[in-house]
């Protein structure tokens, strides 16, 4: 198992940039987690480290061997494609020892590492047959099991469980956390679903337009978000960004009353972030802000309400199940200072002038 | 809700027996005896015999058909197997990499809209420089060139269909070019190199023009020999004999066609990508 260090990488297709000077370092026995929109080069960003893409610019190391220049074969990764890429002229137990077989281990030894993978990944009743006889479940962990056998520096995984319903998609997120636990290996993890990200990840990075946008651990990018691209990205429902005037000690939200937050910074523009969690339904006589429901989805556990608090501003807050204001309805908000984000109005985070995160001085307030 | 299946058998019947009734035609006379030939044009046989078999199945002095069905085959086996060696090789360089796409790819197909008559001369020439003339080796390499561009055209579309990710997977796990290629690219193409092949080898079977020009008695094959037949006594052309022959030289071919039917129509890459 190795450590996977980026730097500097540059990929271009013809004049369209893909990747952009990405710099990032993997530790050995982490998973991290690529995830952004589609189109943002996560899968292209995977294929360079494979090497199934060659760097336009940059290196790669991996376990402190430049790689950058290596074929594939000589990175000694194990990948899973999105579509799994088994070999369709091939049974089970021969898709799984193909590594083994390239690499010409003594035949014993190939019997028993597929049999190991076939026990752990549950494929022992399978491996006769051939994948196009097999549901996309079984599919998937053929292809687990075709990069585990080979003992890989690290793993990668291209979307592995996008093709799966959601029940099994579910299922299966657990089997892999499982299966990382007991096998400890470096691997990058590739999707675009913040849920999986969130769940699955040692370390997240958030692409966008090939570059990165933040990286660090679920509870750092869901509580301390870089930028407005983070904040909304993680977290579902995502989090409601409003332009309101930052004053001295006080924030405007236009249309309503002014909310008390003491902080340290000029009267400016902002933007700030509340997550729907965050706010909650209150009596008229409290809370801050009031607006009229325009849309309220049951989630079982769960209600997102989305109310319109004027200045087409729209606001989604998420409320327990029990409390069902009815559309139409004119509804009070509260949400806690403390969970105030503050965003400059280019979406970048608000910075202090002693760089840090602008916050509300809760000590100077009651909350 | 049952369908009647009356008039649509009706139509089947009618469509296959007209296009059929050259093929009906000839192997009825077949089994017509000279006399019979000249009177009764119909389909139906008066009196069936099998003398005119008799005669094209015995060896005589002058003719052979076994003979003729070895070289054809022997010929035809070459024709049809040294395009897929020599296409293999080139079409996936070609398909993944893009070389000879623009030159190599655009003359070796436009070979096939080539009149195979202008080799004629130049051909003969350079076969009787090397002694190649009236050998199975000479005939099989000018059917593979006949064949080749087929081939390579079926093959270039075979390879380009087949998902990268295959390729890249067993790149990851370990395949150079070419264990990728003889593991996976190979098989996956099974379907393909038996269409080339049933394809090659009928078209083969059936060529003339170069088993007239390049073959004296050595390596004559059978669709040469076949017109040997036609005159045997000098009387005529005898036409129960010359359908007998007809039906044993197309006998190969079609035998071949039927056993590999389904096995042209099939695809290997079920099962490979998505769920
Ligand atoms: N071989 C290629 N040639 C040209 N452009 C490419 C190539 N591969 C990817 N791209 C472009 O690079 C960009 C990033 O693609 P990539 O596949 O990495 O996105 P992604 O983040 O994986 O998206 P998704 O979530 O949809 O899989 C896209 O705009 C895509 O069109
Ligand atoms: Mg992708």
């Amino acid at each position: 198992m190795s450590e996977i260090r980026i730097e500097n990488l540059h990929k271009s297709f013809g004049a369209h940039e893909v990747i952009r000077d990405i710099s990032l370092t993997i530790s050995e026995q982490e998973i991290c987690i690529f995830v952004g929109p589609s189109g943002c080069g996560k899968s292209t960003l995977l294929r360079l480290i494979a090497g199934l893409e060659e760097a336009t610019s940059g290196s790669i190391m991996i376990g402190g061997k430049d790689v950058t220049h290596l074929e594939p074969y000589d990175r000694k990764l194990s990948m899973v494609f999105q579509s799994y890429a088994l070999y369709p002229h091939m049974n089970v137990r021969d898709n799984i020892a193909f590594a083994l077989h390239t690499a010409k281990l003594p035949k014993d030894q190939i019997a028993e590492k597929v049999a190991e993978a076939a026990r752990i990944l549950r494929l022992e009743d399978y491996l006769d047959r051939r994948p196009n006889a097999l549901s996309g479940g079984q599919r998937l962990r053929v292809a687990i099991g075709r990069a585990i056998v080979r003992e890989p520096a690290a793993f990668l995984f291209d979307e592995p469980l996008s093709n799966l319903d959601a029940a099994l998609r579910a299922d299966t997120r657990v089997e892999i956390a499982t299966l990382h636990r007991s096998l400890n290996a470096t691997s990058i993890y590739v999707t675009h679903d913040q849920t999986e990200a969130m769940t699955l990840a040692d370390r997240i990075v958030v692409l966008k337009d090939g570059q990165i946008m933040q990286t660090g651990s679920p509870t750092e990018l869901y509580d301390n978000p870089a930028n407005v691209f983070v904040a909304q990205f993680l977290g579902s429902p995502k989090m409601n960004i409003l332009n309101v005037q930052l004053g001295e000690n006080v924030i405007t939200i236009p249309g309503h009353k002014e909310i008390i937050f003491p902080a340290e910074a000029m009267p400016q523009d902002v933007q700030l972030g509340v997550r729907p969690e965050a706010i909650s339904l209150v009596d008229p006589d409290q809370g801050q802000f009031t607006g009229v429901v325009k849309l309220n989805e049951y989630h079982g556990g769960s209600r997102t309400v989305v109310a319109d608090i004027g200045v087409e501003n729209l606001v989604t807050v998420q409320v327990p199940a029990n409390q069902s204001p009815h559309i139409g309805e004119k509804i009070r908000l509260k949400c806690s200072i403390e969970n105030f984000h503050i965003f400059q109005t280019n979406g970048q985070r608000f910075l202090t002038d002693s760089g840090k995160f602008l916050e509300a001085k809760l000590s100077d307030f009651d909350k | 809700m049952r369908r009647r299946m009356g008039p649509r058998w009706i139509v089947f019947a009618v469509a296959g027996f007209v296009l059929n009734f050259p093929i009906l035609s000839t192997l009825m006379t077949a089994f017509k005896g000279p006399n019979e030939v000249n009177r009764n044009a119909s389909l139906w046989v008066e009196a069936p015999t099998l003398e005119n078999f008799a005669t094209v199945l015995t060896i005589s002095d002058r003719l052979n058909v076994y003979y003729y069905l070895w070289n054809s085959l022997s010929a035809v086996l070459i024709g049809a197997i040294l395009p897929m060696v020599v296409a293999f090789p080139l079409a996936w360089p070609m398909v993944r990499r893009g070389y000879g796409r623009s030159i190599l790819f655009p003359i070796i197909v436009n070979l096939r809209a080539l009149p195979l008559i202008v080799f004629a001369i130049p051909l003969y020439m350079m076969y009787a420089t090397l002694g190649l003339l009236d050998t199975h080796l000479g005939l099989g390499l000018i059917l593979a060139i006949v064949n080749l561009p087929l081939t390579l055209m079926l093959l270039v579309n075979a390879i380009a269909d087949l998902p990268i990710e295959l390729e890249e997977a067993a790149r990851m796990d370990g395949a150079r070019t070419g264990g990728l290629l003889i593991r996976v690219v190979l098989p996956l193409c099974r379907p393909a190199l038996i269409t080339t092949f049933v394809f090659g080898f009928i078209t083969a079977w059936n060529e003339f023009l170069f088993g007239l020009m390049l073959t004296t008695s050595e390596a004559v094959p059978m669709t040469v020999g076949a017109s040997l037949f036609f005159a045997t006594s000098g009387g005529g052309v005898q036409w129960g004999v010359a359908s007998a022959v007809m039906i044993v030289a197309a006998l190969p071919p079609l035998l071949l066609g039927l056993i590999m039917y389904r096995r042209i129509t099939g695809s290997m890459v079920a099962g490979a990508v998505k769920g």
